[in-house]
């Protein structure tokens, strides 16, 4: 098939030996790629019960069929592993330059098994592949990695992954770095590649990805191209990037606040909002193959962090570092950001691991005796940074804190759990599910713990027509936009596009058989995105995820929202229950949320 | 009565107080009275019927009039009522 190179390079970092697998036209036509073919290799390759931070473990990294093409958004790969903060499945999404020089080289993908005996970094070209001994980047930060590699390949266009010291010290949120700026940053994907003892991935390629009609691909291009010009929503985006999105988090009563104890803050406004950041844009910036550029580059210009300057901050990092920890100084958020890109941490876990510890310290549950002195109190951001060495370096009490929030509550106990936001282990994002009750499904079903990829509902609940203070017809509204984007997500391209220029499931069609040749319809799609989200479910189902797993922080479903347009509002457990059950039964699985036999034959799985 | 406009996504008027002479209101009626007597990007989210430009969204406090009575929807005193677009996610 046009598109697929048909094979990955599957690497074995204990002895060092590597193959080459083939990925049959079949294997395509079921899964996609990114996600699709993530889950059935993850199935097939790590045995139940694996410990993620073991060599038994694997770690994936894919493209998708339409990966390195000219389609917008087309510069993403997915990493997939069994996560070390969830022990379930993780796939985690990242723009970067290597997703395009895989490609080049002759991969769809890599697979990484094993554990080096020393520290080493990847390196693969058309010529080969080799792994390097790493002395001399182990211990530093993802910039200073990446510059170095960068250097030491010269002029060429060179894709490089990476892991910071948070990677390294296995800290269970770690994320992996592209670029800069880009990160593979949820559910611990950091920490598998340093439990390798893998620093880093060089690649660099030549050859052009085979297109099978590369005059059509253009003509859809310069289409859509005029569609966003003329998209108020995309002009939006582009002007304004994911900042916008406090700007309607707040005004909906869902922007997390104070360890999500609220869902609006004024003080926000004008600082750390669109606003706020659009006033520090120096310029705008669009991931590779992409011609949206939806991405901004901030600088600090006055004060303690004169000079900062970074891409971003996305909305999360606003939500999680600004409003959930109650700081309102955007120089200082960006900070924080630098300092999670550089040291490896993903932004949403930490953000919310010290706003939940910050709770702590406000209720006496904890003080400053167990955390070498240092008081972590909401609206100090010294504090805050302080806390964020401490963690990607596991110093003293970010030892704990590294292991994320769900086992730093069990650690604090005292009926912390209350209050830890977590689903299945990984940390709530940037969106309050008591004002959208869509939300709250999401995050409780997600297979990979609370999730803000996977469906968007406050589109729909907030900015759509569906009332958001109810559970009538919020699992199909689930279930329709998980379709969609495991579909974006198993291409495999960025979501954003899709929403705002917005491009349709025709679209895409469209796209998939001007670069492979192969038609595809409506149907086949959402035949593929039940069979993908199935066979992850079983994923997990062999772990020993239940139905159990599938819940919500006492906060969410018992506590009333005090504040904003969802005032009083809360899940409850009746609720949750009738979105789940309403849920898997339009997967078809059964009440304990277990695919049925029949759903397995059906999907061939 | 006064209510509050909140702009945002086009371009930025967050939360400004407007006077308005109405009594017991609906947002069509909160809305012809701002397109004739105040200033604000109306027409670039607004038609001449009051229904939406392509990618623009209305919302009374908090929620999209979509999925409450629509033009009808009652406004009283203190609400605030957002313009902006469908954004998409972060």
């Amino acid at each position: 098939m046009k598109g697929f190179c048909g094979k990955l390079l599957e690497i074995d970092l204990t002895s060092g030996k590597t193959k080459n697998t083939t990925i049959s036209d079949e294997i395509v036509e079921k899964y996609l790629g990114g996600r699709g073919l993530g889950a059935r290799l993850l199935t097939d390759m790590v045995p139940a019960k694996t410990d993620p931070l073991s060599p038994e473990n694997v770690l994936i990294f894919l493209t998708g069929p339409l990966t390195a093409t000219m389609v917008p958004g087309s510069s993403k790969f997915v990493v997939i592993t069994k996560s070390p903060l969830t022990h379930g499945w993780c796939d985690s999404y990242s723009s970067g330059r290597i997703s395009v020089e895989l490609k080049k080289v002759g991969y769809d993908g890599m697979v990484i098994r094993g554990k080096s005996n020393y520290p080493c970094y990847l390196r693969f070209d058309s010529k080969g592949v080799e792994l390097r001994e790493a002395n001399l980047i182990w211990g530093r930060d993802s910039f200073e990695t990446e510059k170095m590699l960068r250097e030491s390949e010269g002029e060429a266009p060179v894709g490089v992954s990476s892991i910071g010291p948070a990677g390294e010290k296995l800290c269970r949120f770690a994320c992996i770095n592209s670029d800069l700026y880009r990160q593979a940053a949820r559910g611990g994907v950091g920490a598998v590649m340093g439990s390798k003892n893998l620093k880093a991935i060089v690649v660099k390629g030549k050859k052009e990805v085979d297109l099978h009609d590369r005059k059509r691909l253009i003509e859809l291009n310069r289409e859509n191209y005029q569609r966003a010009k003329k998209s108020v929503v995309a002009q939006a985006r582009m002007k304004y990037g994911t900042p916008l999105t406090l700007n309607i988090t707040h005004t909906g009563g869902i922007l997390p606040t104070k360890n999500f104890q609220f869902g609006t803050w004024e003080k926000a406004l004008g600082k750390i909002d669109s606003v706020g950041v659009y006033k520090s844009t120096i310029s705008h910036k669009a991931c590779l193959s992409c011609f949206t550029h939806c991405g901004m580059i901030t600088r600090v210009s006055e004060g303690k962090y004169k000079g900062s300057e970074l891409e971003g901050p996305e909305y999360e990092t606003l939500g999680m570092f600004g409003s959930n920890q109650l700081i309102d100084d955007l120089p200082a958020i960006i900070q924080a950001n630098i300092l999670c890109d550089k040291l490896g941490l993903d932004t949403i876990s930490t953000g919310n691991v010290i706003g939940f510890i910050m709770e702590c310290f406000e209720r006496e549950l904890i003080s400053s005796k167990e955390t070498e002195g240092v008081e972590i109190r909401f609206g100090d951001s010294e504090a805050s940074l302080a806390a964020i060495e401490m963690i990607a370096y596991r110093q003293g009490f970010g030892d704990i804190l590294a292991e994320g929030v769900k086992a730093v509550s069990e650690r604090i106990g005292k009926d912390s759990d209350r209050f830890a936001m977590h689903v299945k282990g990984m940390e709530f994002p940037a969106y309050e599910p008591r004002g959208a009750f869509g939300s709250a499904l999401s995050y409780a079903v997600s297979p990979r713990g609370a999730c803000h990829r996977r469906a968007w509902p406050p589109a729909k609940e907030i900015l759509g027509n569906y009332p958001p203070y109810t559970v009538e017809g919020k699992a199909e509204m689930v279930k329709g936009l998980y379709d969609e984007n495991c579909i974006l997500h198993s291409l495999l391209v960025c979501d954003m596009p899709a929403k705002f220029i917005p491009l349709s499931q025709d679209d895409y069609s469209k796209y998939f058989e001007a670069v492979t040749g192969e038609p595809v319809s409506k149907e086949d799609f959402r035949i593929i995105a039940d069979r993908i989200e199935t066979l992850i479910k079983m994923f997990n189902v062999r772990e020993g995820f239940t139905r159990k797993d599938d819940t919500l922080p006492y906060r969410t479903l018992h506590e009333p929202l005090p504040d904003g347009p969802a005032k009083g509002q809360f899940i409850g457990e009746e609720n949750l229950n009738r979105m789940l059950d309403e849920y898997y039964e339009l997967r078809e699985w059964d009440r304990l949320g277990i695919p049925k036999e029949e759903t397995l034959k059906k999907y061939q799985l | 009565m006064i209510i509050i406009t909140n702009v945002f996504g086009t371009e930025f008027a967050l939360k400004r107080p407007v006077t308005l002479d109405l009594e017991s209101p609906t947002l069509r009626d909160v809305l012809v009275a701002l397109q004739r007597h105040h200033e604000g990007p109306w027409k670039r989210i607004l038609k001449e019927d009051l229904s939406l430009q392509e990618g623009c969204v209305v919302l009374v406090n908090g929620r999209n009039i979509a999925s409450l009575e629509k033009l009808e929807t009652e406004i009283h005193d203190g609400d605030e009522i957002t313009f902006t677009v469908l954004a998409a996610g972060g």
